[in-house]
């Protein structure tokens, strides 16, 4: 594929990151500038708004949780130069599954009903991701773009599950049933949602550096990502590592759906993961692909999406003032000729 | 798909306009596909045509200046999007992805801002597309005057398009430079051009097409509803490689997908389907007929 040989490899170092965020909160800034009638306010409660009291920090600690695992979701696909744009829909459908699991076992024990919902719902995402991943190896068929028009059609598919054979007629939130209270996680910082996720995801983070960087098949995929044709060469399965990144992607994607809905919303809500598959792209890129370094990433991520939320709440713009500064972060952040810019400036 | 049997015509007749957008998003695609650039962005462009030509036409009160408007519109997002990919050396698919998240951020920012909502946006005083006239005879022609007549004028403009664009890629110096650079840059270097440049064309190409696809979408409506381009961008991604990257494949593999979504609202009426499996039905077609696609070449090409 075009462009995509050593794609894991074509990121450049932290001077660049540093300017590719500075540049797009300056954009934001301005924007902001621009449309509020109060930009004082808005951009105030846009930078310290998640920080104004602990039910907003928790909250936004909270929200990194899911982009920890669909950024390290990412980085596993990238860093195997295989691409998963099928995000959202792998978030969705994985959050699904596991609340029809626990709607299916409402009286189980809290500890393995909650295993299982997670195996589930995980299972579900691995499969749908992998999908894509088998046909690029069966018959080259672009992993890329079927990814994203699976996860497209799931979206759609799992909206008719919410709300209509698994809805909840007894509320008016577009919502399924609620799960039973056993599978809730230990909430870890009252009032806010913030849960035993949080820990979750640090040790899912510590495991995938581990996995990538130390143990042989990890090597072997890192090898395919540099370089198949070479890999090949030296005796690698390659076809093996166009489906194992995926599924290993997918399963991460599902985890983030299954921890939103037992951690968070006790229920599927429609639309509950919109932004969560882009957002980890986005938190891949920043973190260049380190496992470790997904995890300040995606603190960043849930900093600009609550911050935008507390924008919208407190000022006069519209919450999608962070989909452009994201946008923004996605044009520069491989932009090589920026980093030849940013490297010469801190050589001088 | 017997032509004669009377309900199979309406049919055909629909999927003639709803190919439309389809039609010009991968023609516009071919360019920067054939320029050696996959284009992820198509989605973005058609969107911002989309918004920025009703809204134009509201403003001016003209149709023809709203088209030309959002297809400007698209144009300078395909600039922001080939200027970045090119010169400053970004990764086409990240920068792709960004100008579609761009333009649909864009769009729902700028709707709140003038118009104080997110959701669909109507335009009653935006005028009716209208209808390409052609003398009676012609439309008295069994079939295909029932098929190929009575479409708005953007329909006819995007077959003149597909012509046009058959010439200038096969038959012009332009065309030739673009193929090669896609397929071997170093020959375009040699005769002291810069790729880069016909590439950039190809980027600009795709926004006007993609603008114009938008507009369609919008001007047909006389609405804005967010997300219009509903992933048409990436199934028209599908149908230049279903076309085998050829205008005339493009145009049979447009009518395919055309033909689905016409069939698929035929039968949401007769069929008691639910809303959002018809709506998933177009992507589901798409990976297939990509999977189908790739299973023939890989046989074809495993044979050889």
């Amino acid at each position: 594929m075009k462009g995509r040989k050593g794609f894991g490899a074509a990121f450049a170092g932290f001077s660049g990151i540093a300017l590719t965020l500075a540049i797009s909160f300056a954009i934001v800034v301005a924007l902001i500038l621009l449309f509020s009638k109060v930009p004082g306010t808005t951009i105030f409660n846009f930078f310290i708004g998640p920080f104004r009291n602990a039910y907003y920090l928790g909250n936004m600690l909270n929200s990194a949780v899911p982009l920890v695992f669909t950024g390290l979701g990412i980085a596993v696909a990238f860093k195997s130069s295989v691409f998963n744009l099928g995000g959202e829909g792998q978030v969705y459908a994985g959050g699904l599954a596991a609340t029809a699991v626990c709607l299916a076992l409402p009286q189980a024990n809290g500890f393995l009903g909650a295993v299982a919902a997670a195996a589930g719902g995980l299972a579900m995402s691995a499969v749908i991701a992998g999908l894509s991943g088998w046909f690029r190896m069966q018959w080259d068929a672009d992993e890329m773009i079927s990814s994203f028009l699976l996860s497209s059609a799931v979206i759609l598919v799992v909206n008719w599950f919410i709300t209509g054979l698994l809805d909840d007629p007894a509320n008016n939130l577009l919502a399924t049933l609620p799960i039973g209270p056993q599978y809730a996680l230990a909430k870890i910082f009252p009032p806010s949602k913030l849960n035993i996720s949080a820990f979750f995801s640090l040790a899912a983070a510590a495991l995938v550096w581990l996995f990538m960087n130390r143990t042989h098949a990890g090597y072997e995929m890192r090898l395919c990502g540099l370089n198949r044709e070479f890999a090949r060469y030296g005796g690698i399965n390659v076809r093996t590592y166009l489906v194992a990144p995926m599924v290993l992607s997918g399963a991460l994607h599902g985890l983030a759906g299954v921890l939103s809905v037992l951690g968070t919303h006790g229920a599927a809500i429609k639309g509950f993961s919109g932004g969560m598959g882009w957002n980890g792209i986005a938190v891949a890129l920043i973190a260049r692909n380190n496992p470790l370094w997904v995890v300040p990433a995606a603190l960043l991520f849930a900093w600009l999406d609550a911050g935008a939320r507390a924008a919208m709440l407190h000022g006069d713009v519209t919450y999608e003032i962070a989909a452009i500064a994201q946008a923004c972060i996605f044009y520069l952040v491989t932009a090589q000729a920026l980093y030849g810019l940013a490297r010469k400036r801190s050589a001088a | 798909m017997s032509g004669s049997s009377p309900f199979a015509i309406p049919l055909v007749h629909n999927a003639v306009g709803i190919m439309t957008p389809f039609l010009l998003a991968a023609i516009g695609g071919l360019y920067t596909e054939l320029a050696g650039m996959l284009n992820i962005a198509l989605e973005g462009l058609i969107l911002a045509g989309a918004f920025f030509s009703i809204v134009f036409a509201a403003a001016t009160g003209s149709l023809l200046g709203g088209i030309l408007l959002g297809i400007l519109c698209a144009m300078l997002l395909a600039l922001l999007f080939g200027a970045v990919t090119l010169y400053l050396r970004a990764n086409v698919f990240i920068t792709g992805l960004a100008t579609n998240l761009f333009a649909s951020g864009f769009t729902i920012v700028l709707a709140f801002q003038l118009f104080k909502t997110k959701g669909v946006i109507q335009f009653p005083n935006v005028p009716a597309l209208p209808v390409l006239n052609v003398p009676e005879a012609l439309q008295r022609v069994p079939v295909l005057g029932d098929v190929l007549f009575g479409h708005n004028v953007i329909v006819y403009a995007t077959w003149l398009i597909v012509l046009v664009s058959a010439i200038v890629i096969y038959r012009t110096p332009f065309g030739l430079r673009l193929r090669g650079t896609g397929l071997a840059p170093a020959t375009i270097v040699s005769i002291g051009r810069d790729p880069r440049h016909y590439q950039l064309a190809g980027i600009l190409i795709s926004g006007l097409t993609c603008g114009l696809a938008g507009a369609f979408l919008t001007l047909q409506l006389a609405a804005f509803v967010p997300e219009i381009s509903s992933g048409r961008g990436w199934i028209a991604l599908v149908a230049i490689y279903l076309g085998n990257k050829t205008p005339a494949g493009i145009v049979v593999a447009s009518f395919v997908f055309g033909l689905a979504e016409s069939f698929s609202n035929w039968a949401q009426g007769i069929f008691n389907v639910p809303a959002d499996f018809i709506l998933a039905l177009p992507y589901v077609i798409t990976v297939a007929a990509m999977i189908v696609y790739a299973i023939i070449r890989h046989y074809r090409s495993s044979r050889a």
